[in-house]
Parts: structure tokens; sequence; C-alpha cells
């Protein structure tokens, strides 16, 4: 490859460079800095040393919340994974009308946070809450969704799992992929659609729920609007205090950057080690085509 | 058949919330909180959709919704600009130039994606900062012209299956790399570019913390952020024109991906996202 | 293509003309960050129009700014903060120890604006260390509102009401109605209507969060006073306490509680009094002070006591302009309108006649008393104030949802808080380890 080749390559690509440099490398890095420091903005950073990760390891919050997070990822990633599968395939079939179910579907992803929050806040009420309402005709027990710590996360558990239709439609591109004529061999063995599902397509689409999982899990971690809109600091008794929420708040409610910056790098952390995890397991079940 | 049945349960139960919306929009204030909650509104209040735009109240205010709709519109278009442009540009390069460490630079590119927006936070504020940006639309719209990975990720993939004899055939005939980018290649991935709007549109369009972090002023407000201004503090929430205005703003993304449907999931199937 | 790159060239001219602040002519303009919505904001409102009428030096634009706290925060660290800013007094020295509030002492002091001339209550809470910082725009105290239609005729009455907290209880039990299912009709004293002081339960048995060095959460009073809390929620049952404290806000609404008669009494501010003659004027109601304990008499007249605030945030650009203005709020005549527009007492030490006359509050004698007696309580001067108050109103959701018992909620809100107190005052306040 000529000189000039090589120039042209890092002009076109000079925008991302750029963009990559002010708003990943040096937010990151600044990061790792403040995080050993404190910080309230007005003030010039102060070293501390390690300070603010002793104090997290000791800080009550900081673990209510990471668990509030972890349990609510734990609920959400699978139940939206095996909706969004399950929908997929229903919606494979050909079956008639099919653009209008997509479009269905994929409806709760195009709305925005805010609406979200509000318009859940009624549907879970406990008292006039059509959720409840419904529940009652079918004699099913009426939990108080909002004030209940015990049913609080499922509240937000239920709403991302509403909010499945953007992996659904990953997943029925993938469907696509599937070559009929394994679908036709399986037909002829008399295969039932069950194992069928289980023995070919599933197999077949594994990359595509190793990307979509991952996605899931990085998305879930950082969860912040539904819970902000709906609870008034995580109530109730922050049972739905997430990870973001509490970093938000030590940045900007209580003016502590440094720590929240600590808090930062843990999530980073742990978000890393679980891609990575994830990857690991998919070695193992995760068929790729041709190899 | 089972299957029909299945999805016709499922579609119903997804779309309650949304029926709901509706049916709260279309009451009158009394019969919102009614309890045992009822479905048919008394009266088909289609006014209340025209009263949302224009809610001036005792308690709220004006509540400017207009504003936060123009507010939202232009910045919607600055950063789809933003978006289309810039990572055309490197998806290009990452997919059609060879240069020195491209290889390990789109590794590095995608490695990003794991990158946690709340890791980011306080520096980038700070910067906005330095910048004197704050209160102001830029740190909304202004990285959108630097690119971002899943879109570089994305174009990518769609200029790579454009055959590169085309590109080489243009270059035979004396065309510098950037007339090749803009007359041979470009053309041919409009549905990748589509998409890139698209999402970005969809992005920015719903997009809640940044407005909440970066703007201050209420007339700045996007769409995303105003709809907070129906809630009242005091009680009194209109919530029949909360639903109403929410409705509003719900529906341009939704007529824009009824109608892109097709080229939506053509994008995405063909990104070789799955994979 | 060109007609892209012109859209977009419009739509960033768009976004800069949305978001400049107006240039100055001769006259300074000065913005003016509020958080007053409706009626009240048109009583400021008016009040901005008068100083701006009065002279032509400086002109306020008067802004509603929603979240007012952390938007303040936000501007004030990113920079560009408005010249004056109305928070709350609760925000204070959290404001002040992270440098952000301008000290208002000495332009005070030449205005004539000093210990005197405010009442005692209040002028101590605009001061933190003995310097001035705030100005009041609207103070605040408050009372427990009664409904004599729902409790039984000898009570009915400010002077035959129950004093104390064993008496006061019995009859809130007593009038307490429940249907055949279970579920709440009536309550006589709702914890969480409104609820938005849960770090105040503390104080009104006699205890406090703060002692002015440490952190006093885990005390035998405070105990009481969230046994209490504890008493009520098994009474009332835990689900009619969270859908009280919903976030539905029916508070001072068409919807209110005590307007409709849902709960018989309520523990609120002297603001209710002009949202019931607004909103429901045929309800009959008066207030008297909340009761005290049996063992402690010393805490007759008691009550919670805020104020909204004026500041100039630090980095403002124009300290002398703004200064004039809020100088202008604080005259008498000014501030008696402020107040007395939206139906609350004066902070200043000097009242007119003109001011009790025709209030809207027809109990304002009672709530100024309160405001005035040395048994007032507000809210502790700490930095990690809001810290502080997330953290009692989580002991308080814990304690009545059955998820700690009383003492081990304190207990825990203890360890943690003065662990953070310590760390705040290592690295904020600059003491030694």
């Amino acid at each position: 490859m000529s000189k000039r080749d090589g120039r042209i390559g890092w002009l076109f690509a000079l925008p991302w460079v750029f963009g990559f440099t002010v708003f990943l490398l040096y937010p990151v890095v600044a990061s790792l800095f403040l995080s050993f420091t404190s910080y309230s903005i007005l003030k010039p950073p102060r070293l501390i040393g390690t300070a603010n990760y002793v104090e997290l390891y000791h800080d009550p919050i900081f673990w209510k919340s990471l668990s509030n997070t972890f349990l609510y990822v734990l609920g959400a990633v699978p139940l939206g994974t095996v909706m969004a599968i399950a929908l997929a395939l229903l919606l494979n079939s050909k079956v008639k009308g099919m653009a209008i179910y997509r479009t269905l579907f994929f409806l709760p992803t195009l709305v925005p946070m805010a609406a979200l929050g509000v318009l859940f806040l009624w549907i879970f009420n406990g008292d006039y809450g059509i959720l409840n309402a419904g529940l009652k005709l079918v004699h099913l027990p009426l939990p108080n969704w909002l004030g209940d710590p015990a049913w609080s996360k499922w509240t937000l558990i239920l709403i991302s799992v509403w909010g499945c239709g953007q992996a659904m439609i990953i997943y029925l591109a993938g469907l696509q992929d599937v070559p009929v004529s394994l679908y036709e061999a399986c037909e002829i063995d008399g295969a039932s659609s069950w194992a069928r599902t289980r023995a070919v397509t599933l197999p077949l689409i594994s990359p595509v729920i190793l990307f979509n999982v991952i996605m899931g899990i990085i998305g879930s971690l950082q969860v912040f609007a539904v819970p902000y809109i709906m609870f008034m600091d995580g109530a109730p008794a922050r049972s739905t205090y997430v990870f973001t929420s509490y970093l938000l708040d030590n940045a900007f409610k209580f003016q502590r950057m440094g720590y929240a910056c600590a808090l930062g790098w843990v999530m980073f952390v742990i978000t890393l080690i679980l891609t990575l995890l994830s990857m690991k397991i998919a070695e193992r079940h995760v068929h790729y085509e041709g190899g | 058949m089972f299957t029909h049945l299945l999805l016709i349960t499922l579609g119903i139960l997804f779309v309650i919330p949304f029926l709901w919306m509706l049916s709260t929009a279309l009451k009158p204030a009394p019969e919102v909180l009614s309890n045992p909650p009822r479905w048919i509104p008394s009266k088909f209040l289609w006014g209340n959709f025209h009263e949302a735009i224009m809610y001036d109240s005792a308690d709220l205010g004006f509540i400017p919704f207009l504003v936060y709709l123009q507010n939202t519109v232009v910045l919607a278009i600055l950063c789809v600009t933003g978006a289309v442009f810039s990572n055309a540009l490197v998806g290009y390069a990452f997919a059609r130039l060879k240069w020195p460490g491209r290889d390990v630079f789109f590794a590095l590119t995608l490695a990003t994606m794991m990158i946690p927006f709340p890791v980011l936070m306080s520096p980038t504020f700070g910067l906005f900062k330095f910048l004197g940006w704050i209160g102001t639309f830029r740190p909304l719209w202004v990285p959108t012209f630097f690119g971002s990975a899943f879109n570089i990720f994305l174009l990518r993939q769609f200029f790579r299956s454009i055959p590169m004899e085309l590109s080489e055939a243009a270059k035979i005939d004396g065309a510098g790399e950037f007339r090749i980018f803009l007359d041979v290649v470009v053309p041919l991935a409009k549905p990748g570019l589509a998409v890139v709007a698209l999402f970005t549109f969809m992005a920015t369009w719903n997009d809640f913390l940044g407005p909440l972090i970066y703007l201050l002023d209420q007339k700045t407000f996007t769409l995303a952020l105003g709809l907070q201004a129906y809630q009242s503090q005091n009680g009194g929430t209109p919530w029949n024109l909360l639903m109403a205005a929410t409705l509003m703003v719900v529906a341009p993304v939704i007529l824009v991906f009824f109608l892109a449907q097709k080229l939506f999931i053509q994008g995405i199937a063909t990104s070789g996202l799955k994979g | 293509m060109t007609l892209v790159v012109l859209v977009a060239l419009a739509c960033v001219g768009i976004s800069e003309s949305v978001a400049n602040r107006q240039t100055s002519k001769d006259r300074v303009d000065i913005t003016y960050w509020e958080k007053w919505t409706g009626p009240e904001a048109t009583v400021m409102r008016q009040l901005v129009n008068r100083y701006n009428a009065s002279q032509n030096k400086v002109h306020v634009n008067y802004v509603t700014i929603s979240t007012i706290d952390v938007k303040t925060l936000l501007s004030t660290s990113g920079g560009d903060p408005p010249d004056v800013a109305g928070i709350w007094v609760e925000n204070l020295v959290q404001f002040e120890d992270a440098n952000m509030l301008t000290d208002l002492t000495d332009m005070a002091a030449k205005a004539g604006l000093d210990k005197n001339y405010y009442v005692k209550n209040y002028w101590d809470m605009m001061n933190y260390n003995g310097r001035l910082y705030a100005f009041p725009s609207t103070p605040a105290s408050t009372a427990l509102h009664v409904r004599p239609d729902l409790i039984p005729a000898q009570y009915a009455s400010p002077d035959t009401f129950p004093k104390t907290l064993d008496e006061f209880d019995d009859l809130m039990f007593a009038v307490t109605k429940k249907d055949e299912d279970g579920k709440l009709k009536q309550a006589g004293f709702m914890p969480t209507n409104p609820g938005w002081w849960h770090w105040s339960w503390p104080y009104l048995f006699g205890g406090s969060l703060y002692d002015g060095k440490e952190i006093t959460i885990d005390t035998p009073d405070n105990l009481r006073a969230f046994e209490w809390c504890k008493k009520y929620a098994d009474h009332l049952g835990p689900d009619a306490m969270t859908e009280f404290q919903s976030a539905f806000g029916n508070n001072s609404s068409p919807e209110d509680p005590f307007m409709v008669g849902k709960v018989v009494t309520e523990f609120n501010g002297v603001w209710k009094g002009h949202y019931i003659k607004e909103q429901k004027p045929d309800t009959p109601w008066f207030a008297v002070p909340l009761p005290y304990r049996n063992d402690r008499p010393d805490l007759a007249n008691h009550s919670m006591i805020t104020s909204d605030i004026l500041v100039i945030p630090t980095g403002a650009k124009h300290l002398k302009e703004a200064f004039d203005f809020l100088r202008f709020t604080q005259s008498q005549p000014e501030m008696e309108a402020l107040c007395k527009g939206q139906g609350k007492n004066s902070p200043l030490a000097k009242v007119s006649d003109a001011f009790y006359k025709d209030h809207t509050n027809k109990f304002i004698h009672l709530f100024d008393q309160l405001a005035r007696s040395p048994t007032a309580f507000y809210s502790p001067q700490i930095g990690v104030f809001p810290q502080l108050r997330s953290e009692m109103d989580d002991v308080f959701q814990e304690i009545t949802t059955g998820q700690k018992s009383p003492k081990k909620a304190l207990d825990d809100a203890q360890d943690h808080m003065s662990e953070l107190w310590h760390t705040y005052r290592v690295q904020v306040l600059g003491e030694p380890q």
C-alpha cells in the first residue's frame, strides 16, 4: 500500500479519531484519575489516594444499588431474551398481518422514557391501575407494585420485557438466514416443531443470541430513566435505587464527582467481566456458520 | 392456529398500555382517576390534543409544547446530519481503504461499545463546562459530528458489501478517493445510511439523560424532557392532557418506523450485526 | 446535498438563538431563576414588574425552572449560573460548603438588613458560620390542620383539641374507618400525607439528627419518634401509607385527601389554608400547634419551619445589580405583598396590621406565632443534608414496610451517616483525618 493511501485512510477516519480521543479516551482516562480525587467541580480536584474505593466498599448504598441493578439484570435479560425469541419465532411463521404485529411489538421501544414512566406509574398503581384490575378479574392476588419493596423491581423488569421489540427485530433478521432446507429436512424426519426449534433454529441463531444478550447486559447495567421517573430516590425503601441513579446523585446532587468516577469505573469493570464471561460461556454453545 | 392465538393474546397484552394512553387522552378530567378504571370515555374529547399544546393553567403556567417540539426537531436534524456525514466517512475508511493501524483501531472501536456512559459522564461534563457549553444545545449535537462506534460498525458492513471492482474502475478513470466515495459508493449504500439516519433520529427524539444534564432553561427543553412539565408538584396534574401530549410525542416516531420498516430490517440484516 | 447543508446551518442558527441570553443595552439585564409556577409565580412576577418599573438601570428576567436546586448546582458548576436563584433553605449549607454562594453579609449590613430586621429563627437559618448567604423570599411554618366535622364535637375546636400526643393518638385511632374489605376509608392522621419531611419526626419528639458536631440518629428520642410512625403504619396498613405517598401528588389539588375528607388531620404548612380557600373553600377546618409528647411539655408550640430563599450563586455576572433586586424584595411593603399574595407568613420582625387584615389564611396569627416560637425547629445546618434527608426517607420506609425494626433502621442509618459525615468533613471541609 502506498504512503498516499495510508494518509487518505487516516484523513477519512479523522472525525472518529478526534471523537474517539476527546469523547471516549479522554473521559475514560480522566475518570480513572478523578476516581482517586475528591472533586466538586468548583474546587480543583484533590488527590486522596484510594479513599473513594475504600469508601464504596463500606458504603451500604453502593451495595444496595449494585444488588438492585444485578437483580434487575438477572430478571430482565433472561426474560427479555425468551420473550424476544418467542415473538420472533411466532412472527417468522409467515403469519397474516405480520407487518402489523411487527409494529405492535416494536412500538414500546419507540416511546420516550419520560412518557413510559408516567404511564406505568398509573398502570401499576395498586388501587386504580389496570394491571391489578385485570388480575382481580382472574382472581389472582394483587401485589402493591409500587409500594412494596418485594414487588417494585418486578415492575421494572416487566416494563423492560415489554420493551423487547428491538431485540425481537434482530432475531427476526437472524431467523431469515436459517436455510429453509433444514426445516424441510426436519419435516421429513417427522420432528415436532419444538424439537426442530431446539435442534436446528436455536443453534443456528446462537450468534445473534450472544450479541443480544451481551448488549442486553450492557444496557441493563446502566438502566436509569424509568426508575428515575417512576420512583423517587429508589422508593420504596431504596428497592429501585439503581446503580446509575446513585452515580448521578453523587456527581450532581451531592457534588462528589470523584466518588462518582470511582463508581463509574466499578461499573466499567463489572461490564467488562460480564461481557468476557458471556463470551467464554458462548464458546461452548455458540455455533458459527461454516465452523 | 395455536400460533395465531398466541400472537393475538400477546399482541393485545403488548398494546394495552397504548390503548390505555389513548383512552386517557380522550377522557374528560374527572374520569381519569376513576376507580375501578373505565376504558371507554363518556365523551371522546379529541380537543384534548389541541388543549395539550396550548395548555396554560393557573398551576403550571404555559407549557410551551410547540417550543419543545421545535427544539427536538432542530436537534434531531442536527444529530442526523452529523451522524450520517461523519460515520459515512469513517465507515468508508475502515471498509474500503487500507491504512496502517486500521484493524487495531477497528477492534478498539468495537471495544468502546462496552463502555458504560456513567463512567464518561463526569469528565465529559467538566469538558463542556470548560468550553462554556452547559445550558446550550452543543453538548447534544456536536459530538455526533465525530462518529460513534455503533454507526461506524454498521456502515462498515454496508460499505464492505459493495464490490471493490466498482471503486477500482473509477480509479482507473482517474477519480480521486473522495470522488469515488461520493459518486460511486455512497449512492449504493443508501439503505445503510438510511438506517443510521433512522436510528439516530429515534435516539435523539427519545433522549432523556443528555437533555437532563445539559439543558437548564425550560424554554430549551426537548419533548422527552418537557413532558415532565405537565406533572404538577401540587397535584392537579392534567393526566388526560399529559397522555395526549405523550401520544403526540410518540406519533412521529411510530409513523417513521411504520413507513420505513422494511428498510430497518433490511438494514439490520445486511449489517451482519447478528453475527 | 447543498440543501442538507443549508438546513443544517439553519438549525445551528436556531439552536444557538434559543439557548442564548439577551444582550444588554444601557441597562443591565439579570436572570432570576425561580421554582414557582401558577399563582405563586404570578405574585412574584408582579413584584419583579414593580422593581423593573421603579428604575431603569436593572431589568430582571424571571425564568421558571423545574428541579431548581439541581439545576442551580449544574449551572453554577457549569460556570454559567443565573444572577439570582430561588432555592430552598435546605440547600444552603451544602451549596456554601461547595463554594457556590456569594457572601451577602457586608452588602446586607450596609442596606440595614440585619438580625434585628428579621424574625430570629429565619435570620438564623439564612446564616451559616456567622455569615449571611441568603434572603428569605417566602417563609413558612407548619401546624396541624383539623376537620372539625369529622371528629366528636367535644374535641372540635382549637381550644379543646388534644394538645398532647397520647390523647391525639387515641382520637386519631378512634376516627379511622375501614370498609368491609379492610381497605382504608378515612384515616385520622396519615404520616405520609404529604410525607415531605420524614427527617422531621425526630425533632417533633424532642430529638435531633445533628448536634452541631456529630450525627445523632440512634438516640432514644428518635427511636420513640419512629416507633410512633410504625404504630400508625401498623394501624393504617402499609399499602395505604404508600398510596398516600405515591408520586401522584394529590396534595392541594381538588382530590386533596384533607379537603375530600380521606384524612381527618394533616401536618402541613401555612400555604395549606390558601389552597383550601382556592380549591374548596367550603371545607371546614382549623389549625392548632402540632401535639407534643406528654412527658415533654417544654416542647409545646413547636413547629417545623422552613423557607424559600434567594441566593446569588458564585460566578453570577451581575453582583451589584442582583443585590439591588434582593434589597428591593426585602423591603417591608414588598415582602408583605409577596408573602400575603402566596398566603404565607412574613419573615420580618415587624409586621403591619394591613398584612393580617384579609389574609387568605384565617389562622395566620397562629402561623406567625409558631414561626417566632423558641421551640420551632428547622432542618439541621449540615452540608450532607441531602444525603441525610434521603437516608431518613429510607429509614421511614424500611420501618413502615416492616423491612427493619425501628432500632435496627436507626442504628444502620447512624453507622452510614456518621461514616459519610466524617468523610465529608475530611474531604470537603478540609478537617484533618
